[in-house]
């Protein structure tokens, strides 16, 4: 018996590509195969979820009302419009009054919706997308909590109920740089290496 | 055991940039260096390096019953005495960790020695679970190792799946990874890891220590002010637990990887307790902490502070006097003695073998080569095979 990995998939262990927005096939793989995950659908319109579901008008109209609440709970905030564009790219931003404060958050740029069509009640989500050049989820669907949901052409995922869940509101971080004290103390000890603390 | 001098891939340092393995040399000085290998037989790699491995971490797991259990342990383990309790806690629960890498001396025949447990904070990974498997199955795709050629090291496998395994454990699929700023080598290693996650399923973001934030909740937070649930972070404990976020530890919640727990075993400390509680085990040297007296007077001795990384701090005490020593920013939480036991030399070079665990299980070795009889930052990396 072999002692060693028997296969590594190279193209995905290939780093020339990363720069690149991640193929939908990557994603894939992520969301789909697993027996507990549901079917679920990203719109980014009202319009384009009616005219999928056609019979279910009234619902899609309020799945995206009530995204777009959620969406102010639990959106991304930023404390300057700078931070959150180089985030979510240029205009992609407004800044909203939430709960005593002021913040730079990203507009939704749609909304999921699972379990429409059974009789249970219909679960939603805010989606956005991110157009910075610097973000790894530019042009890609994600959650408010950096989920990644595949490109922005995807309408199909198939989710784990759990992204149904509201997510924590987020609050202000109120410090940094509480961690890594130690290694600009150690470093400055002018080693042949001035960084770096694996052993 | 041999060392085999062997044509270095004419393209590999290309190759190394399309795969992203930026820090094959580091300081105008080689680091990953394929101009030879070493060749182990298969009993070798089972019986000499493989068990043990395995056993010596059974025994480390035991030390810790013992350590957790007794203050006056802890605090020699300098641990702070406001994290007694999460170390404790973390261990009772048995959270699980992801990989340590044992460093032997290993001559190619009799028992390898432990010489120290990186069980918080070990690196090369990248190198030994991807860099040294393509190294073979190119050499072998093109001719130029026998088709019959295997390697120990299915560390990428296992990674991937201690990471689903990890994630179930939690329930959190959601990982955040960190290590700190300026450092190429720490970065690759943890994208690597980053690159295993995602294998297994997992969603994956990365933040800088240094960025790393406290929110109003109670929450270590990202630059994005994410709360992060479940955090690998390439830092070490006897760090974090000192700095001043280590009173937020407690009630940030975070799924830990590696866990707390493992500040124990990354301690030199270890090394005395093992010796402590299996005295002449054949894979262990002995050890004891430098204030016990007299235990130096005789033999030749290697004194090391119990956080110490990368060979600093390091002195040689030869019938009770120092004859040997490197430099360093560490020693202030105290020193323990090792007998000396010296490194085997291939070729004009000192060999030290790096075992790696993931979880429990022995998963691979690496091998690295220093012209300094201790191991620091400027060894190289050597691949090996099996045959």
């Amino acid at each position: 018996m072999s002692k060693r990995t028997s296969s590594i998939n190279l193209s995905r262990m290939r780093k020339a590509f990363a720069l690149k927005p991640i193929s939908a096939g990557v994603a894939a793989v992520v969301l789909s195969g697993c027996g507990d995950r549901q079917e679920a659908f990203i719109y980014s319109s009202v319009d384009e979820c009616v005219n999928d579901n056609p019979e279910y008008a009234t619902q899609c109209q309020s799945a995206y009302q009530q995204a777009l609440e959620e969406a102010r709970r639990t959106g991304p905030k930023y404390n300057s419009e700078y931070d959150c564009e180089y985030e979510f790219g240029a205009n992609q931003c407004r800044v909203q009054d939430v709960g005593g404060g002021s913040f730079w958050m990203p507009m939704m740029a749609g909304f999921m919706i699972g379990n429409l069509v059974s009789n249970r009640s219909y679960y939603y989500q805010p989606m956005y997308t991110s157009y910075s050049r610097y973000s790894p989820l530019r042009y890609r669907w994600m959650m408010a909590d950096g989920r990644d949901y595949g490109d922005l052409r995807t309408r199909k995922v198939r989710v784990r109920e759990d992204a149904f869940k509201p997510k924590p509101a987020v609050n202000r971080t109120i410090k940094r740089g509480g961690f890594g004290s130690s290694v600009r103390a150690k470093s400055s000890w002018g080693s042949s290496r001035s960084s770096g603390w694996g052993g | 055991m041999l060392r085999i001098p062997i044509n270095e891939r004419p393209d590999w340092r290309r190759r190394a940039g399309e795969f992203g393995f930026h820090f094959h040399t580091m300081y105008g000085e080689p680091y990953w260096d394929e101009r030879a290998y070493y060749q182990f037989t298969l009993q070798q790699i089972e019986k000499d390096l493989e068990d043990p491995t395995a056993e010596l971490q059974q025994m480390c797991m035991s030390v810790i019953d013992t350590v957790v259990a007794d203050e006056e342990l802890l605090a020699k383990f300098g641990i702070p005495e406001l994290h007694w309790q999460a170390v404790a806690d973390s261990w009772r629960r048995r959270d699980p960790s992801l990989y340590s890498r044992l460093d032997l001396v290993y001559t190619g025949k009799g028992p390898a020695k432990l010489l120290e447990n990186n069980a918080d904070t070990p690196t090369s990974l990248y190198e030994s679970g991807f860099w040294q498997w393509l190294w073979l199955e190119e050499l072998v795709d093109t001719g130029k190792l026998s088709k019959g050629a295997d390697q120990f090291n299915s560390v990428q496998e296992k990674l991937v799946n201690r990471f689903a395994d990890i994630a179930h454990h939690y329930q959190s699929e959601q990982w955040h990874f960190a290590c700190c700023k300026d450092t190429e080598e720490d970065r690759g290693t943890v994208q690597y890891l980053q690159d295993c996650a995602k294998e297994a399923g997992l969603s994956d973001r990365f933040v800088y220590i240094e960025d790393i934030g406290l929110a109003d909740t109670g929450a270590f937070t990202d630059l994005e002010d994410l709360p992060i649930e479940s955090l690998f972070k390439l830092y070490p404990w006897e760090f974090m637990l000192r700095e001043e976020f280590a009173k937020h530890i407690d009630e940030a919640q975070v799924n830990w990887l590696e866990p707390i727990w493992k500040s124990i075993l990354s301690n030199k400390a270890l090394l005395v307790m093992l010796w402590r509680a299996f005295p002449n085990h054949p894979n262990l040297l002995p050890a004891y902490f430098a204030d016990e007296a007299g235990k130096t007077d005789h033999g030749q001795w290697v004194k090391k502070p119990i956080f110490s990384r990368e060979g600093a701090n390091i002195s040689v005490i030869k019938n009770g006097s120092e004859t040997y020593a490197t430099d360093g920013p560490y020693g202030e939480e105290g020193f323990i003695v090792q007998q000396y036991c010296a490194l085997p030399r291939f070729a004009d070079n000192h060999t030290l073998i790096g075992s790696w665990l993931i979880g429990d299980e022995p998963a691979g070795i690496s091998i690295r080569e220093d012209s300094s009889p201790i191991t620091q930052d400027l060894s190289r990396y050597l691949p090996h095979i099996i045959l």
